[in-house]
């Protein structure tokens, strides 16, 4: 077991000053309801326009990256960049797809030519008018970086095109019914040529544009011009916290105004705290447990692995890894999909099946089984331990080990049998689909490979009409379900902490906290 | 690194009769050399860290790609990286940059002295309170407690440093929060930066500092205690105490000379400790400094800034202990 100092301090001593912290803070006993944030424009009346936004994100100084199409490890360097500039589409609620730079876009009938418009008026920080001249380069920067090929998938730099001052065109390889989807998380727009020493500095098209930035932490400015609407804030400052403890600390001490994306048990730390409001993001991220499904692997045959499944106790990971603070999950990765499927039966915990199943498969019981863990996030150790637990109880032998993150990406993942391992995108169940369960995809995790998901992921993809789509949707969600690699227990809520002055924070999992357009103060 | 510096107090008789200009060449020859030792052992250091980084698994390539990197785009990185050029290469590449003040680029492509620019000087006020605080309080206790052995205070100050010095940091750390930040809101809990990347105010320096100082006040007490203990049983300091002077002027004039070196040892130590240290209390308190680029870095296999960290952090332990060294030379004579 290879485990660095930062991680025994995050661990240990993190887990250590909440538990502490809890313990003494207050002593009161509250109830389980947390004070609820209200939506945005909620009971308070109309939004007020003014003053500044104090927000800690997590971050850390050593990976500090301010290149927009870069690869921002840190959760605050993309508040930053995400506030800055636009992309062309953003994560919605209804729709997982809404407009952002661009405001509208339309397929061709084979699926394979979109075309986006941009917004109207669009201009940059400098006043500079938008152009799709602007888009298309820096699209084609976004798909010249080494995990390029991801981001974009299926679309190749030469086919990003301009057809005129404001409409953008993308070519896919293949027919791509979601292709808009691909556009939302990194396809920030700067002007053309940018040079890349004056990429960190350069004029955005955002609801804020930056006012100063130093050592991962930024003060940004209204932008009163934004082609998106009204922005209420004056300012926001964003400030690095390295731990989740130490923001909640700040939270709590009234430092800042909101701690986005604290966690759990930053949550549970200021629960005797009734006026700090804890926002639940709910679907934000997916903890599976990843079986090989390739030959050679102890979970080669699928009844294996739907006993497996059978063998979790969903409710009490939910309620001991998570606190609580989260839901029960059906081995279907995509949960915040509009188009997830909710009408496939939830499966249960289930001894006697699992034991018939691994019966009929031969399953070798007398052997130990290495399930491989990091703990790169709060609770994913937590949740191999207690899996562990519960597969003795049905007779599976059920070994831990953590691992480094360095040493698990380098060695575990997309190669080991049995790992955990966390996904913070989670409201598309294509972008699964694609990324890492077709048979050819980059990231096929478990190594699965399956003719019919296959077949069925093609048509989702490649059909145009919307039943047709949807029903294609469903059936590939149901094979995931039934013998796919991915044992997905539950799902995180990701957890904003905040002031009781805050309104209108978003609710979207994922990326879409970074949405703060519309956040108001009420002081 | 500490080795070279053991204490000899009871070697400690102080020699008046070598003339001055005599031994203020001798100490300058004695720092000269000192030196060169400490940058040789420097090299070493940052060599063994190059080595390090290399055994452990995964590279800064790996550990800082994203997750859809295909394998050419990972082979890319890692060239421009300069990965695929032997350990030796790099070490040597990275060594003949460093004279220029030249610490390389970061795997995520930031200058490594942009990246240690502002958190280096707010170690550096954290780590340089801390032991300012460290060394009044510790010689104040010792000496508090050497003046009636054996009495009350001497017993408490002799319990209350065993404690702490016992104590991690982080607990420290925690109990500083409880109490200054959490219960009476004396303290703010974490620190914030102003425009210019300096500390907010200086309320955010407290609790950090005494978080560090707390444990090697407790350590340095102690030698502090036993040093001037030992003094006085030497023939000078009983010649003084018997002369009829009084107890205090005994110890400060008579006594206390006699310790220095063991008190600089003492201290010297501590440096490491407090800079270690500082990697801890940083990530708690949130302290823009060094600590946390480091552990970050650790986890990205971030060679140059790793060693970056090493070099500048090295060096400044090099100073303190430079300085232990002359504190003692000049007690015990100079000795090259």
């Amino acid at each position: 077991m290879n485990v660095n100092r930062r991680q025994v301090l995050r661990t240990g001593g993190g887990i250590g000053v909440a538990t502490l912290l809890a313990a003494c803070g207050g002593g009161r006993k509250t109830s389980s309801s947390p004070a609820d944030a209200d939506g945005a424009g909620g009971a308070d009346g109309a939004p007020r326009k003014g003053g500044t936004l104090r927000i800690g994100a997590l971050g850390r100084s050593s990976a500090i990256t301010r290149d927009p199409h870069g690869n921002q490890g840190n959760e605050s360097d993309y508040l930053i960049i995400a506030l800055v500039y636009d992309t062309l589409t953003a994560p919605g609620l209804k729709d997982n797809t809404v407009g952002r730079l661009a405001t509208g876009w339309k397929a061709s009938d084979d699926l394979k030519t979109w075309r986006f418009t941009l917004a109207e008026g669009a201009t940059f920080h400098d006043g500079s008018p938008v152009t799709a001249d602007d888009v298309v380069w820096s699209l084609r920067r976004l798909r010249n970086t080494p995990a390029g090929a991801s981001r974009l998938p299926g679309i190749k730099a030469a086919n990003i095109t301009a057809d005129g001052k404001d409409v953008v065109v993308l070519v896919s390889d293949y027919p791509n019914a979601e292709l808009p989807l691909l556009t939302r998380l990194s396809t920030f727009v700067l002007k053309k040529d940018t040079p890349d020493k004056d990429v960190a500095t350069a004029p955005g098209t955002g609801p804020f544009k930056l006012d100063r930035y130093r050592s991962g932490n930024a003060r940004l400015l209204r932008n009163d011009h934004w082609h998106g609407g009204q922005v209420h804030l004056d300012a926001i400052e964003v400030t690095m916290f390295e731990s989740p403890q130490a923001m909640a600390n700040a939270l709590m001490g009234g430092q800042i105004d909101v701690a986005s994306n604290a966690g759990s048990v930053a949550a549970r730390t200021t629960s005797s705290r009734k006026d700090i409001q804890v926002i639940r993001r709910p679907n934000d991220m997916a903890m599976p447990i990843v079986m090989r499904t390739a030959q050679g692997s102890p979970f080669a045959d699928p009844r294996v692995r739907e006993a497996v499944k059978l063998v979790v106790d969903r409710e009490a990971m939910v309620k001991q890894v998570l606190s609580g603070y989260g839901t029960v999950a059906n081995d279907i990765l995509g949960t915040a999909d509009p188009a997830y499927a909710k009408d496939i039966p939830q499966r249960k915990r289930d001894l006697g099946k699992a034991r018939k199943l691994l019966g009929e498969a031969n399953f070798d019981l007398s052997k130990t089984y290495e399930l491989i863990t990091t703990e790169d996030i709060p609770g994913l150790a937590e949740s191999a331990a207690l899996f562990a637990t519960q597969a003795r109880e049905a007779g599976i032998k059920v070994e831990v080990v953590k691992q480094e993150s360095a040493a698990f990406y380098d060695k575990t993942w997309l190669k080991g049998d049995f790992y955990t391992n966390y996904w913070g995108t989670n409201d598309s169940v294509v972008f699964f689909a694609s990324n890492t369960m077709v048979t050819d995809a980059a990231r096929n995790e478990a190594g699965w490979s399956d003719k019919d998901f296959d077949a069925a992921y093609r048509k989702a993809i490649g059909t145009a009409d919307k039943s047709a789509r949807a029903k294609a949707l469903h059936e590939l969600q149901q094979i995931e379900h039934e013998r796919s690699g991915y044992l997905l227990w539950g799902m995180a809520d990701g957890i904003d902490l905040a002031a009781p002055t805050v309104h209108g924070l978003p609710r979207l999992p994922g990326y879409g906290r970074v949405q703060l357009e519309s956040v108001w103060l009420s002081r | 690194m500490t080795g070279a510096v053991e204490p000899r107090a009871g070697a400690a008789v102080p020699r008046r009769a070598v003339p001055a200009p005599r031994r203020a060449l001798a100490l300058a020859a004695r720092a000269g050399v000192v030196l060169a030792e400490r940058a040789v052992m420097l090299c070493a250091l940052l060599a063994v860290v190059f080595a390090a980084i290399e055994l452990l698994p995964g590279d800064a390539a790996s550990a800082t790609a994203e997750r859809g990197e295909s394998a050419a785009a990972a082979a890319a990185h890692r060239h421009l990286l300069g990965l695929d050029r032997p350990l030796w290469e790099r070490f040597t590449n990275w060594m003949t940059a460093l004279p220029a003040g030249d610490l390389g680029t970061s795997a995520r492509g930031e200058h490594v002295t942009d990246l240690l620019s502002a958190p280096f000087p707010n170690t550096l006020l954290l780590g340089g309170t801390a032991f300012a605080v460290t060394l009044a309080a510790a010689l104040a206790l010792g000496y508090w407690g050497a003046a009636r052995p054996g009495g009350p205070v001497d017993h408490i100050v002799g319990f209350a440093s065993t404690v702490t010095l016992a104590l991690p940091e982080f607990v420290v750390a925690v109990g500083l929060l409880l109490v200054l930040s959490s219960w009476t809101g004396l303290l703010p809990a974490v620190t914030l930066t102003a425009d210019d990347g300096s500390l907010a105010s200086w309320t955010m320096l407290v609790m950090p500092v005494l978080a560090l100082a707390v444990p090697q006040i407790g350590w340095n007490a102690r030698i502090i205690r036993g040093a001037l203990a030992d003094q006085a049983g030497a023939p000078h300091v009983i010649a003084a105490r018997l002369d009829g002077l009084s107890p205090a002027r005994v110890l400060l004039r008579h006594a206390l000379p006699g310790a220095r070196p063991a008190v600089a040892t003492g201290i010297a130590t501590s440096t490491g400790m407090l800079l270690g240290g500082a990697v801890v209390v940083e990530t708690l308190f949130n302290y823009p400094g060094i600590g946390s680029v480091l552990a970050g870095a650790v986890a990205d296999r971030d060679t140059p800034v790793i060693a970056g960290v090493v070099a500048v952090t090295g060096a400044v332990i090099s100073l303190v202990l430079l300085g232990a060294d002359l504190v003692r030379a000049r007690t015990l004579g100079a000795r090259p």
